[in-house]
Protein backbone atom coordinates (compact mmCIF):
# COMPACT_ATOMS: atom_id res chain seq x y z
CA UNK A 1 0.00 0.00 0.00
CA UNK A 2 1.04 3.68 -0.71
CA UNK A 3 1.08 6.29 1.96
CA UNK A 4 -1.68 7.83 -0.14
CA UNK A 5 -3.75 4.48 0.10
CA UNK A 6 -3.20 4.35 3.59
CA UNK A 7 -4.15 8.23 4.64
CA UNK A 8 -5.78 9.35 1.85
CA UNK A 9 -9.14 7.40 3.56
CA UNK A 10 -9.13 9.09 6.80
CA UNK A 11 -8.19 12.42 5.35
CA UNK A 12 -11.34 12.40 3.06
CA UNK A 13 -13.48 11.59 6.26
CA UNK A 14 -12.38 14.58 8.56
CA UNK A 15 -12.19 16.36 5.25
CA UNK A 16 -15.99 15.96 5.09
CA UNK A 17 -16.81 16.44 8.47
CA UNK A 18 -14.91 19.81 8.53
CA UNK A 19 -16.89 20.71 5.60
CA UNK A 20 -20.27 20.13 6.65
CA UNK A 21 -18.99 21.41 10.36
CA UNK A 22 -18.14 24.68 7.91
CA UNK A 23 -21.24 25.06 5.89
CA UNK A 24 -23.79 24.63 8.84
CA UNK A 25 -21.73 27.43 10.57
CA UNK A 26 -21.33 29.86 8.04
CA UNK A 27 -24.30 29.62 6.17
CA UNK A 28 -26.46 29.84 9.67
CA UNK A 29 -28.50 27.06 8.82
CA UNK A 30 -31.37 25.80 11.67
CA UNK A 31 -29.91 22.84 13.24
CA UNK A 32 -33.98 21.15 12.41
CA UNK A 33 -32.99 20.79 9.45
CA UNK A 34 -29.09 20.10 9.34
CA UNK A 35 -27.16 20.34 12.83
CA UNK A 36 -23.60 20.60 12.58
CA UNK A 37 -21.15 17.63 13.54
CA UNK A 38 -20.01 19.23 17.03
CA UNK A 39 -23.89 19.40 18.32
CA UNK A 40 -24.18 16.15 17.06
CA UNK A 41 -21.69 14.64 19.19
CA UNK A 42 -22.71 16.72 21.78
CA UNK A 43 -26.19 14.87 21.72
CA UNK A 44 -24.39 11.50 20.93
CA UNK A 45 -22.47 12.39 24.33
CA UNK A 46 -25.40 12.84 26.68
CA UNK A 47 -27.62 9.98 25.00
CA UNK A 48 -24.87 7.86 25.80
CA UNK A 49 -24.71 9.41 29.21
CA UNK A 50 -28.27 9.24 30.56
CA UNK A 51 -28.65 5.57 29.12
CA UNK A 52 -31.04 6.15 26.15
CA UNK A 53 -28.76 4.89 23.88
CA UNK A 54 -27.27 1.86 24.95
CA UNK A 55 -30.83 0.89 26.30
CA UNK A 56 -32.10 1.26 23.49
CA UNK A 57 -29.93 -0.10 21.36
CA UNK A 58 -29.32 -2.86 23.72
CA UNK A 59 -33.09 -3.82 23.22
CA UNK A 60 -33.27 -3.54 19.34
CA UNK A 61 -29.71 -5.72 19.28
CA UNK A 62 -31.82 -8.16 21.39
CA UNK A 63 -35.22 -8.39 18.64
CA UNK A 64 -32.30 -8.78 15.90
CA UNK A 65 -30.61 -11.46 17.35
CA UNK A 66 -33.57 -13.19 18.47
CA UNK A 67 -35.28 -12.72 14.63
CA UNK A 68 -32.27 -13.53 13.44
CA UNK A 69 -32.13 -16.71 15.43
CA UNK A 70 -35.38 -18.00 14.77
CA UNK A 71 -34.59 -17.75 10.62
CA UNK A 72 -31.26 -18.94 10.52
CA UNK A 73 -32.54 -22.25 12.19
CA UNK A 74 -35.65 -22.49 10.31
CA UNK A 75 -34.09 -21.36 7.05
CA UNK A 76 -30.85 -23.38 7.49
CA UNK A 77 -32.20 -26.62 8.57
CA UNK A 78 -35.20 -26.25 5.50
CA UNK A 79 -32.82 -25.47 3.09
CA UNK A 80 -30.54 -28.16 4.12
CA UNK A 81 -33.73 -30.86 4.10
CA UNK A 82 -34.46 -29.34 0.69
CA UNK A 83 -31.35 -30.05 -1.09
CA UNK A 84 -30.89 -33.67 0.41
CA UNK A 85 -34.33 -34.50 -0.76
CA UNK A 86 -36.36 -33.69 -4.05
CA UNK A 87 -39.76 -35.11 -1.58
CA UNK A 88 -39.22 -31.84 0.75
CA UNK A 89 -37.90 -29.40 -2.27
CA UNK A 90 -40.94 -30.40 -4.44
CA UNK A 91 -43.22 -30.11 -1.65
CA UNK A 92 -41.41 -26.75 0.06
CA UNK A 93 -40.60 -25.01 -3.74
CA UNK A 94 -44.38 -23.55 -4.64
CA UNK A 95 -44.67 -21.80 -1.35
CA UNK A 96 -41.00 -20.58 -1.53
CA UNK A 97 -41.68 -19.35 -5.08
CA UNK A 98 -45.05 -17.62 -4.28
CA UNK A 99 -44.10 -15.76 -1.04
CA UNK A 100 -40.20 -14.61 -1.47
CA UNK A 101 -40.97 -12.01 -3.77
CA UNK A 102 -44.09 -10.58 -1.19
CA UNK A 103 -43.08 -7.33 -0.33
CA UNK A 104 -42.59 -8.73 3.95
CA UNK A 105 -43.46 -5.56 5.05
CA UNK A 106 -47.28 -5.89 3.95
CA UNK A 107 -47.59 -8.31 6.51
CA UNK A 108 -47.33 -5.89 9.26
CA UNK A 109 -50.91 -5.12 9.64
CA UNK A 110 -51.76 -8.81 9.81
CA UNK A 111 -49.01 -9.35 12.31
CA UNK A 112 -50.35 -6.58 13.95
CA UNK A 113 -54.15 -8.60 14.47
CA UNK A 114 -52.71 -11.36 15.56
CA UNK A 115 -49.79 -10.56 17.52
CA UNK A 116 -50.31 -7.19 18.54
CA UNK A 117 -47.53 -4.51 19.26
CA UNK A 118 -45.51 -7.12 21.32
CA UNK A 119 -42.02 -8.48 21.10
CA UNK A 120 -43.33 -11.22 19.16
CA UNK A 121 -44.55 -9.20 16.13
CA UNK A 122 -40.97 -8.07 16.25
CA UNK A 123 -39.24 -10.69 15.72
CA UNK A 124 -41.53 -12.65 13.94
CA UNK A 125 -41.74 -10.17 11.19
CA UNK A 126 -37.89 -9.71 10.81
CA UNK A 127 -37.56 -13.49 10.87
CA UNK A 128 -40.02 -14.20 8.00
CA UNK A 129 -37.60 -11.94 5.87
CA UNK A 130 -34.72 -12.95 6.92
CA UNK A 131 -35.75 -16.52 6.36
CA UNK A 132 -35.97 -16.52 2.22
CA UNK A 133 -32.54 -15.59 1.42
CA UNK A 134 -31.56 -18.14 3.92
CA UNK A 135 -33.21 -21.11 2.97
CA UNK A 136 -32.66 -20.13 -0.59
CA UNK A 137 -29.02 -19.93 -0.43
CA UNK A 138 -28.82 -22.92 1.68
CA UNK A 139 -30.69 -24.96 -0.75
CA UNK A 140 -28.75 -23.91 -3.73
CA UNK A 141 -25.30 -24.28 -1.51
CA UNK A 142 -26.74 -28.12 -0.96
CA UNK A 143 -27.46 -28.21 -4.72
CA UNK A 144 -24.79 -26.91 -6.46
CA UNK A 145 -22.19 -29.23 -4.66
CA UNK A 146 -19.76 -31.01 -7.34
CA UNK A 147 -20.94 -34.10 -8.26
CA UNK A 148 -17.70 -35.72 -8.91
CA UNK A 149 -16.79 -34.61 -5.49
CA UNK A 150 -19.96 -36.50 -3.97
CA UNK A 151 -18.48 -39.36 -6.47
CA UNK A 152 -14.52 -39.52 -5.11
CA UNK A 153 -16.02 -39.35 -1.94
CA UNK A 154 -18.51 -42.53 -2.92
CA UNK A 155 -15.06 -44.22 -4.51
CA UNK A 156 -13.16 -43.81 -1.09
CA UNK A 157 -15.79 -45.80 0.35
CA UNK A 158 -18.34 -43.45 1.57
CA UNK A 159 -21.68 -44.59 2.70
CA UNK A 160 -24.43 -42.08 1.19
CA UNK A 161 -24.69 -40.89 4.70
CA UNK A 162 -21.56 -40.22 4.69
CA UNK A 163 -21.53 -38.08 1.32
CA UNK A 164 -24.20 -36.17 2.53
CA UNK A 165 -22.63 -35.43 6.09
CA UNK A 166 -18.94 -35.47 4.99
CA UNK A 167 -19.02 -33.78 1.71
CA UNK A 168 -22.08 -32.25 0.66
CA UNK A 169 -22.66 -30.40 4.21
CA UNK A 170 -18.97 -28.83 4.21
CA UNK A 171 -19.18 -28.02 0.54
CA UNK A 172 -22.35 -25.82 1.21
CA UNK A 173 -20.94 -24.04 4.08
CA UNK A 174 -20.08 -20.92 2.33
CA UNK A 175 -23.13 -20.52 0.14
CA UNK A 176 -25.02 -20.95 3.49
CA UNK A 177 -22.90 -18.41 5.65
CA UNK A 178 -23.77 -16.36 2.53
CA UNK A 179 -27.48 -16.53 3.07
CA UNK A 180 -26.99 -15.77 6.99
CA UNK A 181 -25.03 -12.28 6.34
CA UNK A 182 -27.63 -11.45 3.80
CA UNK A 183 -30.43 -12.60 6.43
CA UNK A 184 -28.76 -10.50 9.12
CA UNK A 185 -28.80 -7.35 6.98
CA UNK A 186 -32.58 -7.69 6.49
CA UNK A 187 -33.44 -8.72 10.19
CA UNK A 188 -31.71 -5.18 11.16
CA UNK A 189 -34.23 -3.38 8.79
CA UNK A 190 -37.03 -5.10 9.61
CA UNK A 191 -36.54 -4.67 13.22
CA UNK A 192 -36.15 -0.86 13.26
CA UNK A 193 -38.78 -0.83 10.67
CA UNK A 194 -41.01 -2.73 12.54
CA UNK A 195 -39.94 -0.18 15.91
CA UNK A 196 -40.79 2.85 14.07
CA UNK A 197 -44.88 1.53 13.01
CA UNK A 198 -46.70 4.30 14.62
CA UNK A 199 -47.35 3.84 18.59
CA UNK A 200 -46.51 -0.17 17.96
CA UNK A 201 -42.87 0.49 19.96
CA UNK A 202 -42.07 2.12 23.30
CA UNK A 203 -38.28 1.19 22.78
CA UNK A 204 -35.35 0.42 20.52
CA UNK A 205 -33.53 2.46 17.96
CA UNK A 206 -36.74 2.71 15.50
CA UNK A 207 -38.73 4.01 18.62
CA UNK A 208 -36.08 6.39 19.50
CA UNK A 209 -35.40 7.99 16.11
CA UNK A 210 -39.14 8.21 15.24
CA UNK A 211 -39.86 10.14 18.54
CA UNK A 212 -36.48 12.49 17.99
CA UNK A 213 -38.17 13.16 14.55
CA UNK A 214 -41.52 14.05 15.46
CA UNK A 215 -40.49 16.66 18.24
CA UNK A 216 -37.65 17.88 15.42
CA UNK A 217 -34.81 17.24 17.92
CA UNK A 218 -32.51 16.42 14.56
CA UNK A 219 -29.35 16.37 16.35
CA UNK A 220 -31.11 12.82 18.43
CA UNK A 221 -31.64 11.76 14.71
CA UNK A 222 -28.65 11.68 13.09
CA UNK A 223 -26.93 10.55 16.51
CA UNK A 224 -29.01 7.22 16.14
CA UNK A 225 -28.10 7.06 12.47
CA UNK A 226 -24.34 7.12 12.97
CA UNK A 227 -25.09 4.61 15.99
CA UNK A 228 -26.92 2.37 13.80
CA UNK A 229 -24.34 2.80 10.99
CA UNK A 230 -21.43 1.67 12.89
CA UNK A 231 -22.93 -1.09 14.58
CA UNK A 232 -24.19 -2.36 11.43
CA UNK A 233 -20.54 -1.77 10.20
CA UNK A 234 -19.62 -3.91 13.22
CA UNK A 235 -21.62 -6.40 12.37
CA UNK A 236 -20.97 -6.92 9.20
CA UNK A 237 -16.76 -6.94 10.16
CA UNK A 238 -17.99 -9.79 12.71
CA UNK A 239 -19.74 -12.09 10.49
CA UNK A 240 -16.32 -11.86 7.88
CA UNK A 241 -14.49 -12.85 11.08
CA UNK A 242 -16.68 -15.80 11.47
CA UNK A 243 -16.52 -16.91 7.93
CA UNK A 244 -12.64 -16.76 8.04
CA UNK A 245 -12.57 -19.45 11.42
CA UNK A 246 -15.10 -21.70 10.03
CA UNK A 247 -14.71 -21.82 6.47
CA UNK A 248 -11.04 -20.18 5.64
CA UNK A 249 -10.40 -22.39 2.40
CA UNK A 250 -12.86 -20.96 0.64
CA UNK A 251 -11.31 -17.22 0.50
CA UNK B 1 -6.79 -58.52 -8.93
CA UNK B 2 -7.45 -59.19 -12.53
CA UNK B 3 -9.88 -56.97 -13.76
CA UNK B 4 -11.96 -59.16 -16.37
CA UNK B 5 -14.48 -56.86 -18.74
CA UNK B 6 -16.82 -58.49 -20.45
CA UNK B 7 -19.07 -57.00 -23.73
CA UNK B 8 -19.37 -53.92 -21.70
CA UNK B 9 -21.64 -51.20 -23.30
CA UNK B 10 -22.73 -48.31 -21.99
CA UNK B 11 -25.48 -46.00 -23.75
CA UNK B 12 -26.23 -42.60 -22.45
CA UNK B 13 -29.99 -41.62 -23.27
CA UNK B 14 -30.16 -38.88 -25.52
CA UNK B 15 -32.78 -35.96 -25.76
CA UNK B 16 -35.10 -36.89 -28.44
CA UNK B 17 -34.32 -40.77 -28.34
CA UNK B 18 -30.90 -40.09 -30.08
CA UNK B 19 -28.79 -42.25 -27.77
CA UNK B 20 -25.06 -42.25 -27.60
CA UNK B 21 -23.34 -45.24 -27.56
CA UNK B 22 -20.62 -44.28 -25.61
CA UNK B 23 -18.77 -47.87 -25.58
CA UNK B 24 -19.58 -50.81 -27.38
CA UNK B 25 -19.08 -54.78 -26.55
CA UNK B 26 -15.50 -53.85 -25.04
CA UNK B 27 -13.77 -57.14 -23.93
CA UNK B 28 -10.59 -56.96 -22.33
CA UNK B 29 -8.89 -58.84 -19.08
CA UNK B 30 -6.57 -56.03 -16.87
CA UNK B 31 -4.12 -59.11 -15.47
CA UNK B 32 -3.00 -58.41 -12.04
CA UNK B 33 -0.08 -56.66 -11.05
CA UNK B 34 0.16 -55.23 -14.98
CA UNK B 35 0.33 -51.23 -15.88
CA UNK B 36 -2.07 -51.06 -19.00
CA UNK B 37 -2.96 -47.59 -20.75
CA UNK B 38 -6.01 -46.84 -22.07
CA UNK B 39 -5.46 -44.37 -25.14
CA UNK B 40 -7.54 -43.57 -27.74
CA UNK B 41 -8.94 -39.92 -28.88
CA UNK B 42 -11.63 -37.68 -26.61
CA UNK B 43 -15.26 -39.06 -26.46
CA UNK B 44 -13.91 -42.68 -26.62
CA UNK B 45 -15.35 -43.25 -23.65
CA UNK B 46 -12.04 -44.10 -21.95
CA UNK B 47 -13.39 -42.28 -18.71
CA UNK B 48 -16.79 -43.92 -18.81
CA UNK B 49 -15.12 -47.66 -18.76
CA UNK B 50 -13.06 -46.40 -16.07
CA UNK B 51 -15.97 -45.31 -14.06
CA UNK B 52 -18.00 -48.71 -14.76
CA UNK B 53 -14.46 -50.75 -13.48
CA UNK B 54 -14.76 -48.66 -10.46
CA UNK B 55 -18.53 -49.44 -9.91
CA UNK B 56 -19.27 -45.90 -9.83
CA UNK B 57 -21.40 -45.97 -12.82
CA UNK B 58 -23.31 -49.12 -13.98
CA UNK B 59 -23.08 -50.63 -17.46
CA UNK B 60 -25.55 -51.15 -20.19
CA UNK B 61 -24.91 -54.49 -20.81
CA UNK B 62 -22.31 -56.97 -20.26
CA UNK B 63 -20.09 -57.42 -16.70
CA UNK B 64 -17.00 -56.60 -14.94
CA UNK B 65 -15.38 -59.17 -12.74
CA UNK B 66 -13.02 -58.55 -10.30
CA UNK B 67 -11.05 -61.93 -10.06
CA UNK B 68 -8.35 -63.10 -7.50
CA UNK B 69 -5.86 -65.13 -9.96
CA UNK B 70 -5.21 -67.39 -6.97
CA UNK B 71 -9.02 -67.88 -6.12
CA UNK B 72 -10.42 -67.80 -10.03
CA UNK B 73 -14.00 -68.88 -8.61
CA UNK B 74 -14.61 -66.30 -6.84
CA UNK B 75 -15.62 -62.87 -8.60
CA UNK B 76 -15.53 -59.59 -6.83
CA UNK B 77 -17.89 -56.59 -7.57
CA UNK B 78 -16.43 -53.95 -9.31
CA UNK B 79 -15.22 -50.86 -7.03
CA UNK B 80 -14.82 -53.33 -3.73
CA UNK B 81 -11.23 -53.85 -5.17
CA UNK B 82 -10.02 -50.37 -6.99
CA UNK B 83 -9.93 -46.82 -6.17
CA UNK B 84 -9.67 -43.60 -8.81
CA UNK B 85 -7.32 -40.99 -8.65
CA UNK B 86 -9.10 -38.46 -10.49
CA UNK B 87 -8.55 -35.84 -13.87
CA UNK B 88 -9.73 -32.84 -11.28
CA UNK B 89 -8.43 -34.44 -8.63
CA UNK B 90 -11.20 -34.21 -6.48
CA UNK B 91 -9.53 -33.02 -3.36
CA UNK B 92 -11.63 -31.50 -0.55
CA UNK B 93 -10.85 -27.92 -0.16
CA UNK B 94 -12.19 -27.57 3.62
CA UNK B 95 -9.79 -31.24 4.85
CA UNK B 96 -6.11 -30.27 5.61
CA UNK B 97 -3.60 -32.71 3.56
CA UNK B 98 -3.85 -35.24 6.41
CA UNK B 99 -7.71 -35.35 6.52
CA UNK B 100 -7.67 -35.53 2.54
CA UNK B 101 -5.28 -38.61 2.53
CA UNK B 102 -6.99 -40.15 5.74
CA UNK B 103 -10.76 -39.70 4.09
CA UNK B 104 -10.75 -42.74 2.73
CA UNK B 105 -9.64 -44.68 6.02
CA UNK B 106 -12.32 -42.67 7.78
CA UNK B 107 -14.97 -44.00 6.25
CA UNK B 108 -14.18 -47.23 7.05
CA UNK B 109 -13.85 -46.18 10.62
CA UNK B 110 -10.65 -46.34 11.21
CA UNK B 111 -9.25 -44.88 14.61
CA UNK B 112 -8.35 -41.36 14.20
CA UNK B 113 -4.45 -42.85 15.71
CA UNK B 114 -4.21 -45.67 13.25
CA UNK B 115 -5.01 -43.42 10.50
CA UNK B 116 -3.36 -40.47 10.83
CA UNK B 117 0.08 -42.81 11.32
CA UNK B 118 -0.65 -44.78 8.13
CA UNK B 119 -1.82 -41.53 6.27
CA UNK B 120 1.38 -39.39 7.49
CA UNK B 121 3.49 -42.20 6.08
CA UNK B 122 2.06 -41.70 2.73
CA UNK B 123 2.22 -38.22 2.77
CA UNK B 124 5.87 -38.48 3.13
CA UNK B 125 6.29 -41.25 0.51
CA UNK B 126 5.02 -38.86 -1.85
CA UNK B 127 7.61 -36.16 -0.85
CA UNK B 128 4.69 -34.18 1.36
CA UNK B 129 6.04 -34.46 4.83
CA UNK B 130 5.92 -30.77 6.91
CA UNK B 131 2.69 -30.21 4.15
CA UNK B 132 0.26 -32.09 6.44
CA UNK B 133 -1.80 -29.35 7.70
CA UNK B 134 -1.77 -27.17 4.79
CA UNK B 135 -5.18 -26.82 2.86
CA UNK B 136 -4.81 -28.11 -0.75
CA UNK B 137 -5.92 -24.48 -1.94
CA UNK B 138 -2.49 -23.60 -0.25
CA UNK B 139 -0.61 -26.13 -2.69
CA UNK B 140 0.83 -26.26 -6.10
CA UNK B 141 -0.83 -28.60 -8.86
CA UNK B 142 1.61 -30.68 -8.58
CA UNK B 143 1.76 -31.65 -4.56
CA UNK B 144 -2.19 -31.29 -5.08
CA UNK B 145 -1.65 -34.65 -7.31
CA UNK B 146 0.78 -35.88 -4.90
CA UNK B 147 -2.15 -35.61 -1.96
CA UNK B 148 -4.68 -37.13 -4.70
CA UNK B 149 -2.40 -39.99 -5.62
CA UNK B 150 -1.61 -40.59 -1.45
CA UNK B 151 -5.32 -40.51 -0.91
CA UNK B 152 -5.51 -43.34 -3.52
CA UNK B 153 -2.68 -45.79 -2.08
CA UNK B 154 -3.54 -45.23 1.53
CA UNK B 155 -6.43 -47.30 0.99
CA UNK B 156 -3.80 -49.87 -0.31
CA UNK B 157 -6.39 -51.20 -2.68
CA UNK B 158 -5.22 -53.96 -5.16
CA UNK B 159 -6.61 -52.23 -8.43
CA UNK B 160 -5.50 -48.00 -9.25
CA UNK B 161 -7.45 -46.47 -11.60
CA UNK B 162 -6.29 -43.58 -13.05
CA UNK B 163 -7.96 -40.96 -15.11
CA UNK B 164 -5.92 -38.88 -17.24
CA UNK B 165 -4.36 -37.85 -14.18
CA UNK B 166 -1.32 -35.61 -15.41
CA UNK B 167 -3.50 -34.01 -17.99
CA UNK B 168 -3.32 -30.41 -16.09
CA UNK B 169 0.21 -30.35 -14.87
CA UNK B 170 2.64 -28.42 -16.63
CA UNK B 171 5.40 -30.17 -18.44
CA UNK B 172 8.40 -30.66 -15.65
CA UNK B 173 5.79 -31.49 -13.31
CA UNK B 174 4.26 -33.73 -15.26
CA UNK B 175 7.67 -35.66 -15.96
CA UNK B 176 8.65 -35.50 -12.16
CA UNK B 177 5.42 -37.51 -11.29
CA UNK B 178 5.21 -40.07 -14.00
CA UNK B 179 8.84 -41.30 -13.36
CA UNK B 180 7.17 -41.20 -9.31
CA UNK B 181 4.19 -42.98 -10.57
CA UNK B 182 6.82 -45.71 -12.30
CA UNK B 183 8.81 -46.06 -9.33
CA UNK B 184 5.49 -46.22 -6.60
CA UNK B 185 4.42 -49.11 -9.19
CA UNK B 186 7.81 -50.82 -9.59
CA UNK B 187 7.52 -51.38 -5.50
CA UNK B 188 3.85 -51.76 -5.53
CA UNK B 189 3.06 -53.66 -8.34
CA UNK B 190 -0.57 -53.00 -8.38
CA UNK B 191 -3.00 -53.59 -11.36
CA UNK B 192 -3.03 -49.73 -12.85
CA UNK B 193 -5.50 -48.91 -15.37
CA UNK B 194 -4.31 -45.06 -16.18
CA UNK B 195 -6.27 -43.22 -18.97
CA UNK B 196 -4.39 -41.25 -21.13
CA UNK B 197 -4.30 -39.36 -24.65
CA UNK B 198 -0.88 -38.53 -24.74
CA UNK B 199 1.25 -41.53 -26.89
CA UNK B 200 4.52 -40.70 -25.14
CA UNK B 201 3.32 -41.18 -21.84
CA UNK B 202 1.11 -44.42 -22.55
CA UNK B 203 4.16 -46.14 -23.59
CA UNK B 204 6.64 -44.61 -20.80
CA UNK B 205 4.46 -45.98 -18.21
CA UNK B 206 2.80 -49.04 -19.55
CA UNK B 207 2.99 -52.60 -19.97
CA UNK B 208 0.62 -52.41 -22.28
CA UNK B 209 -1.18 -49.99 -24.63
CA UNK B 210 -4.85 -50.57 -25.44
CA UNK B 211 -5.58 -48.27 -28.39
CA UNK B 212 -9.57 -47.38 -28.48
CA UNK B 213 -11.13 -46.45 -31.18
CA UNK B 214 -13.42 -43.04 -31.80
CA UNK B 215 -16.77 -43.77 -30.30
CA UNK B 216 -18.56 -46.07 -30.09
CA UNK B 217 -15.26 -46.83 -28.40
CA UNK B 218 -14.02 -50.60 -28.92
CA UNK B 219 -10.89 -51.85 -28.86
CA UNK B 220 -8.55 -51.16 -31.81
CA UNK B 221 -5.42 -52.72 -30.87
CA UNK B 222 -3.51 -53.93 -27.41
CA UNK B 223 0.24 -53.47 -27.97
CA UNK B 224 2.68 -54.95 -25.40
CA UNK B 225 5.31 -52.75 -24.76
CA UNK B 226 8.37 -54.75 -24.11
CA UNK B 227 10.75 -51.72 -22.52
CA UNK B 228 12.61 -53.02 -19.69
CA UNK B 229 11.50 -51.69 -15.77
CA UNK B 230 12.36 -49.40 -13.83
CA UNK B 231 10.91 -47.40 -16.71
CA UNK B 232 13.26 -43.81 -17.10
CA UNK B 233 12.60 -40.94 -19.09
CA UNK B 234 15.76 -41.62 -20.90
CA UNK B 235 14.23 -44.46 -22.85
CA UNK B 236 11.94 -41.64 -25.05
CA UNK B 237 15.33 -41.70 -27.40
CA UNK B 238 15.66 -45.25 -27.69
CA UNK B 239 14.92 -46.98 -31.35
CA UNK B 240 12.57 -49.13 -29.44
CA UNK B 241 10.31 -46.28 -28.42
CA UNK B 242 10.67 -45.10 -31.39
CA UNK B 243 8.93 -47.89 -33.05
CA UNK B 244 6.50 -48.38 -30.80
CA UNK B 245 5.29 -44.55 -30.64
CA UNK B 246 5.37 -44.56 -34.77
CA UNK B 247 3.03 -47.43 -34.44
CA UNK B 248 0.48 -46.03 -31.74
CA UNK B 249 0.60 -42.89 -33.34
CA UNK B 250 -0.52 -44.46 -37.08
CA UNK B 251 -3.29 -46.13 -34.95
CA UNK B 252 -4.24 -43.29 -33.23
CA UNK B 253 -4.41 -40.95 -36.24
CA UNK B 254 -6.81 -42.53 -37.79
CA UNK B 255 -9.54 -42.40 -35.02
CA UNK B 256 -8.38 -38.67 -34.08
CA UNK B 257 -9.98 -37.82 -37.40
CA UNK B 258 -12.83 -39.88 -37.72
CA UNK B 259 -13.63 -38.45 -34.36
CA UNK B 260 -13.05 -34.89 -35.77
CA UNK B 261 -15.17 -35.76 -38.60
CA UNK B 262 -17.71 -37.22 -36.11
CA UNK B 263 -17.45 -33.88 -34.19
CA UNK B 264 -18.22 -31.82 -37.24
CA UNK B 265 -21.24 -33.75 -38.30
CA UNK B 266 -22.87 -33.32 -34.89
CA UNK B 267 -22.26 -29.65 -35.14
CA UNK B 268 -23.57 -29.08 -38.63
CA UNK B 269 -27.00 -31.66 -37.19
CA UNK B 270 -27.38 -29.26 -34.62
Amino acid sequence: MTLAERTLPGIVVVAFILAWEAFVRVRGIAPIYLPAPSSIAVYLWRMIADGSLPVNLGITLGRVLGGFAVAAVAGVGLGVLMGMSRLVARIADPWIAALYPLPKIALIPLLLTWLGTGEAYKIVISAVTAFFPIVISAYAGIREVDRELMKAAEDLGASRRQVQLKVVLPAAVPSIFAGLHLGMGVTIILVIAAEMIGGSSTSGMGYLLMQAGQVMETEKVFADLVVLALVGALVVKLQRWIDSKVAPWAH
Amino acid sequence: MDVIVEEVTKVWPGRGGADLVALERFTHRFASRRFSCLLGPSGCGKSTLLQIVGGLEPATSGAVRVVDPARPGEARPPGADSVMVWQGLNLFPWRSVLDNVAFGLEMQGVPKRERHERSRTLIASVGLAGFEHHLPGQLSGGMRQRVALARALVLDRAVLLMDEPFAALDAQTKIVMQEELARIFDRTHKTVIFVTHAIEEAILLGDEVVVMSARPGRIKEVLAVDLPRPRTLGMVSTPAFAALFDRVFHLIREEVMTSMAQQAAALGAA
